[in-house]
């Protein structure tokens, strides 16, 4: 059944909660530890005291770590999707990524092939951030309690390990907010309100939807009407 | 330019009196510290923010013969030092003396040297949270002082000089210990993983004994980390960002070009194959 006849229910409120408290403490990490990887960002130390930021940084490393953990038992459906999704990485999702980038610059190329709840490009980065949430949990803990318990050789490395995958979490934080937030404002609802509209939902998640009619969670007619209501209003958007 | 110096310590002379602790807490001004007894005369289980200079007397049985193992521990002073290698901030340098010191007022406590340091020597201190250890008595030594520890020693153990007088007594004084304890060997006067140091010893027996690793090293991590991988990271910092804001631009172009298009008459949509 859709939302006021017009939107499709994608994400529960427990994993909402797990993006924005995920994307929060992510953004916090990485200003406080800015200064120590930038002298541009030294300023950051002299405002706040390097102290408070090294103290903070650790706090919010527990939220980091929490997140996805409590998220597993709070959040299952989403997480369970999650997984799902990035294990059935098929043909589909390479012709998706083959297909993808002139949508960067606002150009929807012709013949994409129906995607899933998540899209081939949505599923790499959730791989990509799964990658960089081990790499910085490990590294940063061994930073944090290592000295003393591992070789410092080992301990050495955690440094570089630790920034580059911060780097790379950030490069992709940047690409990610930019897809949502310009390229594909309709999605943002769905990280917002919990659910997206239909339009939107059978352009980019076809295969998805044709899903959800089959389990019977929504009809083809609704989502035709749904879609049909917003044919007469046309969306300003192009494509 | 200063002369390249060296303390050398030779561990057959020292007769464990402390007074070289004594010392450089009274240069140095530092508090003495209540250390718990645990029945033996080690007291300082290690440096800390307030004992930059300890002697270490550790007590060893080996085949029923009873060893007294004393070493004096403090700042190595490397050639190539790791921790000036990791510190982000640029606080810590080399004098042209050999000593290695660290800047207060750009010391930010990160404790990334403690985690470098092969002899783990730097203490992040409690209450200033600023990186600490021995510089040497750099302000002795750069005008004509010895440092307060070896000014003290009354053993006649602990030596300061020109880093060639120091080399050249090891050698002279190795001959002599040899006598006495047949693995006696000399430490960080000769080129080693982090280079060499400018605290060196003479020592009865192996690096291990006393606690210190065989092959110090300066870790090749640090230097892909300050030389390659913090200017990377900016690159893909701002190229992200950058990236982002022309394929916005781009996009908004386009949808303006397509706009005029549609409004020619023309028609089409902003799509390609």
């Amino acid at each position: 059944m859709l939302i006021d006849k017009k939107y499709v229910p994608r994400h529960e409120k427990s994993f909402i909660v797990c993006h924005w408290l995920n994307a929060f403490s992510f953004l916090m990490l990485f200003l406080t530890a800015l200064p120590l990887y930038a002298d541009t960002f030294r300023f950051l130390y002299d405002i706040f005291g390097a102290h408070t930021l090294q103290i903070l940084h650790r706090v919010f490393a527990v939220v980091f770590i929490a997140t996805p953990l409590i998220g597993m038992l709070i959040a299952r459906k989403g997480f369970g999707t999650l997984a799902k999704e990035v294990l059935s990485f098929d043909k589909d999702d390479m012709v998706f990524m083959q297909k993808f980038p002139p949508e960067l610059i606002g150009v929807h190329p012709s013949g994409m092939p129906k995607q899933t709840f998540y899209n081939g490009g949505e599923k790499m980065n959730i791989s990509l951030q799964a990658i960089i949430w081990l790499l910085l949990v490990v590294s940063g803990l061994v930073i944090w309690f290592g000295n003393g318990l591992i070789s410092k050789e080992t301990l050495a490395w955690m440094i570089p390990l630790h920034s580059i995958a911060a780097g790379i979490g950030f490069a992709a934080a940047i690409g990610h907010i930019y897809l949502a937030a310009s390229v594909n404002p309709d999605s943002m609802r769905g990280m917002q309100e919990g659910n997206i509209d239909a339009r939107y939902a059978s352009a980019h998640h076809g295969k998805w939807i044709d899903e959800l009619i089959a389990k019977g969670e929504i009809t083809r007619e609704e989502v035709d009407k749904a879609i049909g209501i917003n044919q007469e209003k046309p969306n300003k958007k192009i494509g | 330019m200063a002369k390249e110096m060296a303390m050398l310590h030779d561990v057959s002379r020292c007769t464990g009196c402390r007074a070289c602790m004594v010392a450089c807490k009274q240069w140095k001004n530092l508090p003495a510290e209540n250390t718990p007894f645990d029945g033996e005369y080690q007291s300082h289980k290690s440096l800390s923010s307030k004992t930059y200079n300890l002697v270490k007397m550790n007590e060893r049985v080996e085949d029923g013969k009873f060893h007294w193992d004393m070493i004096k521990v403090q700042c190595m002073h490397c050639e190539n030092p790791a921790c000036m290698k990791g510190c982000p901030e640029d606080a810590i340098s080399k004098t042209d003396s050999g000593a290695v010191v660290i800047n207060q007022d750009k010391c930010v406590g990160c404790g990334y040297c403690a985690i470098n340091c092969p002899f783990d020597v730097p203490k992040i201190d409690a209450e200033t949270r600023k990186s600490t250890k021995c510089n040497l008595c750099v302000d002795r030594i750069e005008n004509g002082m010895v440092p307060s520890c070896a000014q003290t020693c009354t053993a006649s153990a602990i030596n300061f000089g020109t880093k060639e007088e120091m080399s050249a007594l090891a050698q002279e004084r190795l001959t002599a210990v040899k006598a006495s304890f047949p693995n006696a060997q000399l430490y960080g006067v000769d080129k080693n993983g982090v280079g060499g140091t400018h605290m060196t010893y003479i020592l009865a027996d192996k690096p291990a004994v006393y606690g210190l690793p065989d092959d110090p090293k300066t870790s090749d991590a640090m230097n892909l980390w300050k030389d390659i991988i913090r200017p990377l990271g900016k690159v893909a910092g701002v190229a992200a960002i950058v990236g982002c804001a022309g394929a916005y631009t781009l996009s908004k172009v386009i949808a303006k070009k397509h706009k005029e298009h549609k409004e020619n008459g023309k028609g089409g949509d902003s799509h390609v194959d």
